[in-house]
């Protein structure tokens, strides 16, 4: 029974079903399976799914953008039944889109597939001034530190933001990574950023490596 | 083969009609204003964006200081969007301007505006295209930047929002999408009556990062065919990011003249899709090599897309207002030399 709950649970994200995502996780819940399970062998395994179809261009942002919300909905009533300790979350992961820059729909994908991947996430916003990410991971004793933009002048608060976790010495104890349309790999080498990430699949590679180390 | 010594005009019109040239022109069909340019001519951003005749000086700006063979208005793609009740910040000496808050959500009735072209920025815009056409039309081209009726509907919504509905309410995505696509017609036939020999649309937010060639054309193709109809006299050029590889064709269908396409698009495989059939312009990548390369990566890139076929060397993607002169000045020295 609860395995095809799980199933199911799976299937409406991979299909957007968001109307049906609420009633199934109380359903889920109602069976006595515990919100770690519906997180992970559930959810996380629909937003798997997403993510390869997306891969093989089955889908595109639009589709992943609802599985994205359907999830989203779902974690609302599971993610207040998660007892503390159990959540399983690896990581701890602050993202935003760095000051001066308003385009977050890669972020908003990124955040989507990290959760999905079971991490916990601090979403930040978009255009957000760069001290308050300092204040935000030493608030909530992050791992990793995930910045995105699309711009190029907006490049340089990212190069700060290096500066100001070394001046905190919270450079090792806290990875960073980052993404968007005007990064590179080069750049994050350049910077001094732990990881760049092409897209959002490979964002929750790089996340699960950084937090091996 | 034309020669040398051709007014820039006429070799980028001869290069939009796919003509044969000893050399392509060199040209900034995307924003084109840097901060070396704007301080060698002494009108500055966000100044800029609001004074036609400082419009005007700025665009003339690349050809004076770099020797592109363009002069292209405006620097932004926020002008439709602020007369159609979004929040814009217009930035600073080196940002652009940015939609900061959208005007509505999918059930809302949207007042059209009757004469957008006689409003707000649109209006600067059309009057800097009458003074850049009295003071440079003779030898330049002038370049008018629009933007494209799916990222103005991004804006109008959000393109999140917008995104989305593809699959929940594409009836939602239809309205916004016509909706500018109306107030674009309005105000490209005001920038063709004003002079523009060439009107460069840019569409961003229809690339192959948001939507599959089947969404473009249902949701993007369509409305971009309907703010160009009627438009006669400037050389149409719709301009998309992304790799558009697998784009192009549907790119064609719109029926424009050129396509404007970045570097993420190998230049040889794009001449070989579109094997001139419309005029191809880019494709030197901004962020590598403009802005964090050398001259020597720069020149060698404007060589490779020169020799690759393309009509029109050019950007591939707006310039960054801090692109280093002197990678600007290898790009047009390495196609003109």
């Amino acid at each position: 029974m609860s395995e095809q709950i799980l199933e199911k649970l799976a299937e409406v994200v991979v299909k957007g079903k968001i109307k049906e995502a609420k009633p199934l996780a109380e359903q889920a819940l109602g069976a006595g399976i515990t919100a770690q399970t519906i997180i992970f062998d559930g959810l996380s395994k629909g937003m798997e799914v997403v993510g390869q179809k997306y891969e093989k261009k089955e889908y595109y942002l639009p589709q992943v953008l609802l599985s994205a919300q359907t999830m989203y909905a779902a974690l609302d009533i599971v993610l207040p039944k998660l007892k503390v300790g159990e959540a399983g979350a690896s990581g701890r992961i602050v993202i935003g889109v760095v000051e001066g820059d308003v385009h977050d729909i890669g972020k908003n994908i990124v955040k989507a597939m990290l959760t999905g991947a079971g991490l916990q996430i601090f979403d930040m916003g978009r255009d957000v001034p760069l001290k308050k990410y300092i204040e935000k991971v030493e608030a909530e004793k992050a791992n990793i530190l995930a910045t995105s933009t699309l711009m190029t002048p907006t490049l340089a608060g990212m190069r700060e933001l290096e500066k100001m976790l070394a001046e905190k010495n919270l450079k090792g104890p806290v990875k960073t990574m980052i993404g968007g349309g005007a990064t590179s790999k080069e750049f994050a080498a350049q910077i001094g950023a732990d990881a760049w990430g092409y897209d959002a699949i490979e964002a929750v590679k790089i996340a699960a490596n950084l937090l091996k180390k | 083969m034309l020669n040398n010594g051709m007014k820039p005009k006429d070799r980028v019109l001869a290069a939009l009609a796919c003509k044969k040239l000893d050399r392509p022109p060199v040209v900034c069909f995307t924003q084109s204003a840097t901060v070396d340019q704007m301080d060698a001519v002494g009108v500055h951003w966000p100044d800029a964006h609001t004074d036609p005749e400082k419009m005007a000086t700025l665009a003339m700006a690349a050809n004076k200081v770099f020797g592109f063979e363009s002069a292209r208005l405006p620097f932004c793609l926020t002008v439709e969007a602020e007369i159609m009740g979004c929040t814009v910040d217009l930035g600073k000496v080196d940002r652009t301007p940015m939609v900061k808050k959208h005007a509505y959500d999918s059930s809302s009735e949207v007042d059209v505006p009757k004469d957008f072209s006689q409003l707000g920025r649109a209006k600067a815009v059309v009057e800097a295209t009458k003074l850049l056409k009295k003071k440079a039309g003779s030898e330049l081209p002038v370049v008018v930047g629009t933007t494209g009726p799916f990222t103005i509907a991004g804006h109008l919504v959000g393109t999140e929002n917008l995104l989305l509905w593809i699959v929940t309410e594409p009836e939602s995505v239809h309205k916004f999408v016509k909706i500018a696509a109306e107030v674009e017609n309005n105000y490209l036939r005001a920038i063709a009556a004003a002079g523009a020999d060439v009107i460069v649309m840019s569409d961003p937010s229809a690339s192959t990062d948001m939507l599959s060639g089947e969404m473009f054309d249902e949701y993007a193709a369509p409305y971009i065919k309907q703010s160009f109809s009627g438009i006669e006299g400037p050389k149409n050029v719709l301009h998309i990011c992304g790799d558009t590889t697998l784009l192009l064709e549907h790119m064609m269908s719109t029926g424009v003249h050129g396509l404007s396409i970045e570097e993420k698009v190998q230049p040889e495989k794009a001449v070989e899709i579109v094997n001139n059939r419309v005029a191809l312009v880019g494709n030197v990548g901004v962020v590598k090599p403009l802005l964090q390369g050398t001259p020597d990566d720069v020149s060698r890139e404007a060589k490779r897309v020169a020799a690759s076929g393309f009509n029109l060397v050019a950007p591939g993607c707006g310039l960054a207002a801090r692109v280093p002169s002197p990678n600007i000045k290898a790009l047009v020295d390495a196609v003109k030399k």
